[in-house]
């Protein structure tokens, strides 16, 4: 399976047990109280061997940024198909970027792609369940714990683009210290295909 | 063969007399022989520092939350090693110096196994899958697992290596005769057959040897978890003999830091209990 093959669909006409799951277009506050919609629009993924077919990008699948571990919903987690917002692409090609100014591998973490709203890290709250974060815990042999390295790799990626958000390194809230966040903020697609209309 | 009340102040008088010989600050035994029914406790309710025998307890809780929905053992977890502080919530971190098992450093951040990380914890005393593990279920839920199990004498307070915790005298205790019950817990029908199979599994892939199995005979078997501090030095387990019912031994222990010959006290003692239970000729050294 490539790219080219994947299905967009309206998050609405899922199942209810999946809209339950995954509260297509429904409005969250975040951390500051600002309203955001969540993703509509999802790529079907029937298998996990097709994710790890989907190039995204020439050095990014669709699995790697997508894998999460055991907190995620038993639905998400366990049954295919498998539902993505389409925003991915956005990531995948901004990482792609990020990958060819560092000239290096660039790893992102179990939980640290796509994260359901009810994952149990973050929730509904965290813009991972956008589809538009990642957390990068390592880039070529370096692995992002320390200052030192996340501020490097950080200005780099913010240097990439204004739309990017990089947290600081810190124990704090909204800061990180074993690994790089990135984001593109609360980002979501419509398909050419798909229409926004009821 | 001696009566069971023979046998009893003969094992007390051995275990004391070699405590004394070893210099020990304070040494508990805890002892349940399923082929008599013999039950033995020295000191049995005095309070230790739980060192890595609180494992057990996490192990414990792992194999009974897949009956409780919680969660299953196939199913896989992100290995980070970042954890907060029971003490006040900030986070510090592992390193794979003091851990027995850095070859799960190599696997930080993708994921690993449940069960993976739980033979990681017992077999290799891993503080990394330790911490992982109970950072799943929460000490809340392993506290009260322990409850259900009417495990008493295993204060669960908190994952390992939290020094901020410790500095505030926020520490995992147990007694003697609370790892005793633990065991039993663990052997009896609190968990599903294939659970207890599996946590057995894992007890008998213990790779620390040089405690109770260093008292012991060739032919057994001890599915055991050891646990050693500055000061603690510690041994559990199912003692396997194909000759006999099983039993289960706990010895504890408390020495100066740095003190030489722990290990062997602690196999001095697991000979005696060996040698009471059996009638076994005593040891050559």
């Amino acid at each position: 399976m490539n790219i080219e093959e994947l299905r967009p669909i309206d998050g609405l006409n899922l199942s209810a047990e999946y809209r339950a799951l995954l509260r297509p277009g429904e409005a969250q506050n975040d951390s500051r109280g600002n309203v955001h919609r969540l993703p509509r629009f999802f790529y079907e993924i029937g298998s996990w061997q097709d994710a790890q077919k989907i190039r995204l990008a020439p050095h990014f699948t669709l699995a790697e940024l997508m894998l999460v571990d055991c907190r995620e919903a038993e639905l998400l987690l366990r049954q295919f198909p498998h539902y993505v917002p389409c925003a991915i692409i956005l990531l995948a090609t901004f990482l792609e970027n990020f990958r060819r100014e560092v000239d290096a591998p660039v790893f992102i973490s179990a939980n640290g792609g796509y994260r359901s709203p009810a994952h149990q890290i973050g929730g509904a709250k965290s813009i991972h369940a956008w589809g538009t974060a990642a957390n990068i815990y390592r880039i070529g042999d370096t692995f992002l714990n320390d200052a030192k390295s996340i501020e490097r790799y950080g200005a780099i990626a913010s240097s990439r683009s204004r739309a990017v958000l990089v947290r600081p390194f810190g124990s704090g809230a909204g800061e990180t210290d074993d690994h790089l966040h990135l984001d593109l903020g609360f980002v979501s697609l419509t398909p050419r295909e798909c229409s926004e209309a009821s | 063969m001696a009566s069971l009340a023979d046998i009893s102040v003969n094992l007390r008088e051995e275990v004391e007399k070699t405590s004394r010989e070893s210099k020990a600050h304070a040494v508990a035994v805890a002892l349940l022989d399923f082929e008599s029914g013999f039950r033995f406790s020295l000191a049995g309710n005095r309070w230790f520092h739980a060192a890595s025998t609180i494992k057990v307890a996490v192990l414990l809780a792992i194999f009974r939350a897949p009956a409780e929905g919680r969660l299953r053992l196939g199913d896989s977890l992100h290995v980070r090693t970042r954890f907060s502080s029971a003490a006040n919530g900030l986070p510090f971190r592992l390193d794979s110096d003091s851990d027995a098992m850095p070859e799960l450093y190599h696997a930080i951040g993708r994921t690993v196994k449940i069960s993976a990380l739980a033979e990681g914890m017992i077999a290799a005393s891993s503080n990394l899958a330790t911490n992982l593990l109970l950072d799943l279920v929460g000490v809340e839920y392993a506290r009260n697992v322990l409850r259900d199990a009417q495990v008493s004498g295993v204060e669960l307070r908190r994952g390992v290596e939290d020094k901020t915790a410790h500095e505030r005298g926020i520490d995992n205790q147990v007694t003697a005769d609370g790892l005793l019950t633990l065991l039993c817990a663990l052997r009896g029908n609190f968990l599903s057959n294939e659970s207890r199979e599996q946590a057995i599994r894992i007890l008998l892939a213990q790779r620390f040897k040089s405690m109770i199995p260093a008292g012991l005979p060739a032919h057994a078997t001890v599915a055991h978890k050891t646990g050693e501090i500055s000061t603690a030095c510690h041994d559990m387990g199912i003692v396997y003999l194909p000759e006999r019912q099983p039993y289960i031994a706990v010895i504890l222990t408390e020495f100066d830091p740095e003190k030489d010959g722990r290990h062997e006290t602690v196999a001095a003692i697991s000979e005696v209990i060996h040698r009471s239970l059996t009638g076994a000729e005593r040891k050559a050294r």
